[in-house]
């Protein structure tokens, strides 16, 4: 946040040449450029590039064998690229072995020495450079109060629980005062309730600190929490990246939609294209599916439109608008608390999920198993999907 | 009624009424039938005094009349501290010992740890043949050890035929002999705790230590050398225990000048046929032993505490 009030702020003086530079630097202060990885002829990552603005955190999300974690070992140099180049604060770093990099990672479950204290294990690093004792005892001194651990600093790893031993694992990644950030699966290894606190603590730690970040998770509840934007990763590739809610909201394609939320498909082919509409018809609805934005296709070729469960409204009287409804049955109900997922029939046979927020249902009509209703949505609720 | 069975069942023994202690009995069966007896038979012998009879010493336990007399002889560990040869035997099978499970280390942790590091595939290939050598009898390696060695043995031989050497290397029975055949036969012993211990070595602790900046051999050093400090302590012992007592090596390997504590317990019984100073020998011995063992229970238990 504070990095765009800075720039702005800078473009209403006079720019000279050299701040170009420098914001050039700032803005793709980590550049992954084509970087491919094969493991005897299995392609694990496909051309990947991406670049990072200076502290920014950048979640690679994706399910297991997606390629994310072998990214992620080709940042920290224990896997040499097949091809591609990694340039990190202007230098090319992608010939360096990992001891000579300035990037340090948080491994999944931490991977702390066992054989040494909490403190001893946040100094390694400092050690290994041949910094000064006592230089180092202040450094581990303020990393400790920094992660809260400072009545913990004499215990070792197996005397801490996981929570204490994340932070731990966190100091000692920071220590060094990395250029380059990498946590592996950070919350892999502590239970659900845990990681929803541990989540805003580490983002907030690496915030205050203004450290560069890439994070690897399969957990998109996390990849949303904690990083400013994401890259979605599938077979090796990049497929999409964005902010957390662009992501979201606009899916660029069938497996993005799919892999984020929870979402309905229908297949169809445009019928009707605009420039600032399109109209889409298919098998699973009665009426074609209008949607409020243009797209680049071609009359009657075949795509997908996705919706999102939560946009979608459920009426027992058919709504007044032309297009963008259905009428179904209500098939089944599934309780989450907070809110309701209903599985509407529909009588093509496709099931459309709707979601209702709880507290709307004591207001509003009441539904329930083997109801006849209408669900409909809005003119920008859908969106085309074309790959 | 139920008191009556409980109290029943309170009478039964706890091992009885718990099947799993009962498998826990078995081996402290095994160790009171196989080793506390046989050591206090020998602890007994130690205290008796040798006679030209049969059995070859005094009874201990007396019974003269109405009283029960308990003669326990002292004389033969008096004896063992003021005769030198002991004192300078126990002292050699400890230097020579130490000595040994020390090379045993320094060649055996480079083969454990490679052997740890190759593709699972490959590891029990060469711990087959790490192994492989034990299947054929201890003494016939040693022997074998004999032709390799002597005067116009096959490594003199080789190296005259290469030209290296003009004169035959003088190796068998000398210390460098008796060192070649522990070694030898006592590595495997080293190789294999070495191994297990190695091969359970988290990969992903170096890669912490080198992504925080230690170079692959300080890396080795902080990392790998501590945490694999039980299976060392595991491999001395089981080197460093049975090569203090070691007999047959020094015997057909070492020189005459090597004195060591197994050979002095050979003489004893069989030369001298002197069983109280032999068991008294023994169980000295096995005093001197029991200090690194209760060191190494220490350590680890303290390892153990630590997972």
């Amino acid at each position: 946040m504070g990095q765009d009030t800075q720039t702005r702020d800078s473009g209403a003086t006079a720019r000279t040449p050299d701040d170009r530079v420098e914001d050039a630097r700032v803005e793709n202060y980590l550049q992954v450029l084509g970087i491919s990885k094969d493991f005897d002829n299995f392609r694990a990552v496909n051309e990947a590039s991406f670049s990072i603005r200076k502290g920014e955190i950048f979640a690679l999300l994706g399910a297991s064998g997606c390629g994310k974690s072998t990214l992620l070992r080709v940042l920290a140099g224990f896997e040499v690229p097949t091809a591609g180049s990694i340039v990190l604060d202007g230098q090319d770093i992608a010939g360096l072995p990992p001891h000579r990099r300035p990037i340090n990672m948080m491994f999944q479950s931490y991977a702390l020495f066992p054989h040494m204290s909490v403190e001893k294990n946040i100094a390694f690093g400092l050690k290994q450079d041949g910094m000064a004792r006592a230089e180092i005892a202040d450094r581990v001194a303020g990393l400790l109060k920094l992660v809260r651990m400072t009545e913990y600093a004499r215990r070792k790893p197996h005397q801490l629980s996981g929570g204490q031993q994340q932070r731990v694992a966190l100091a000692r990644s920071l220590a060094k005062g990395p250029k380059l950030l990498l946590l592996d699966e950070p919350m892999g290894a502590l239970d659900r309730k845990l990681r929803g606190e541990m989540q805003l603590e580490v983002v907030d730690i690496i915030e205050r600190l203004g450290v560069t970040c890439v994070m690897v998770t399969h957990d998109q509840d996390e990849a949303m929490t904690m990083a400013g934007r994401i890259a979605v990763m599938d077979q090796g590739r990049i497929c999409q990246i964005g902010e957390p809610g662009d992501i979201y909201e606009q899916p660029a394609s069938r497996f993005t939609a799919e892999f984020i939320g929870s979402v309905n498909i229908l297949d169809g082919r445009i019928a009707e294209d605009y420039p600032d509409y399109v109209v889409i018809a298919g098998d699973a609805l009665e009426t074609p599916i209008y949607v409020g934005h243009g797209v680049t296709g071609f009359a009657e070729m075949s795509c997908a439109v996705a919706i999102r469960p939560e946009k979608m409204k459920l009426s027992h009287d058919e709504p007044a608008q032309k297009y963008n409804k259905a009428r179904g049955i209500i098939q089944d109900i599934a309780y989450f608390g907070s809110h309701s997922t209903y599985y509407v029939r529909l009588p093509s046979g496709f099931v459309m999920r709707t979601i209702l927020l709880n507290a709307q249902r004591w207001a509003a009509e009441e539904f329930t198993w083997n109801d006849d209703v209408w669900i409909s949505w809005g003119d920008n609720s859908g969106v085309v999907l074309t790959s | 009624m139920r008191t009556i069975a409980a109290s029943i069942a309170a009478r039964v023994p706890r091992f009885l009424r718990e099947p799993r202690s009962l498998l826990i009995a078995v081996p402290y069966f095994w160790l009171f039938l196989f080793f506390a007896i046989p050591f206090l038979i020998v602890l007994k012998i130690s205290f008796a005094e040798a006679q030209i009879a049969m059995p070859p010493f005094s009874s201990i336990l007396e019974w003269t009349g109405e009283k029960l007399s308990i003669n326990l002889n002292l004389g033969n560990f008096q004896f063992l501290f003021e005769d030198e040869l002991y004192y300078t035997a126990y002292l050699n099978s400890i230097r020579i010992a130490f000595n040994a499970t020390l090379l045993c280390l320094l060649i055996g942790y480079p083969m454990a740890y490679v052997i740890a590091r190759m593709p699972p595939s490959r590891r029990n290939v060469f711990l087959m043949l790490v192994i492989l050598p034990s299947w054929t009898s201890f003494l016939i390696r040693i022997y074998a050890w004999i032709g390799i060695l002597k005067n116009e043995g096959l490594l003199n031989e080789t190296l005259k035929t290469l030209g290296l050497i003009d004169a035959p290397l003088h190796i068998l029975h000398t210390e460098a002999a008796l060192y070649i055949g522990i070694v030898y036969a006592y590595l495997p012993f080293m190789v294999l705790p070495l191994y297990s211990n190695l091969v359970k070595l988290d990969p992903r602790l170096l890669e912490a230590a080198t992504d925080l900046g230690a170079r692959p051999w300080q890396a080795f050093l902080q990392v790998t050398l501590p945490l694999s400090r039980a299976g060392m302590l595991a491999g001395s012992m089981l080197v460093f225990i049975p090569a203090v007592g070691e007999f047959v090596i020094p015997e057909l390997l070492g020189g005459a000048g090597t004195l060591m504590i197994g050979k002095v317990l050979w003489q004893e019984f069989f030369n001298n046929r002197d069983w109280p100073v032999a068991s008294a020998v023994a169980i000295v011995m096995l005093l001197l032993l029991t200090i690194p063992i209760m060191l190494f229970h220490h350590y680890q238990a303290r390892e153990l505490e630590a997972r």
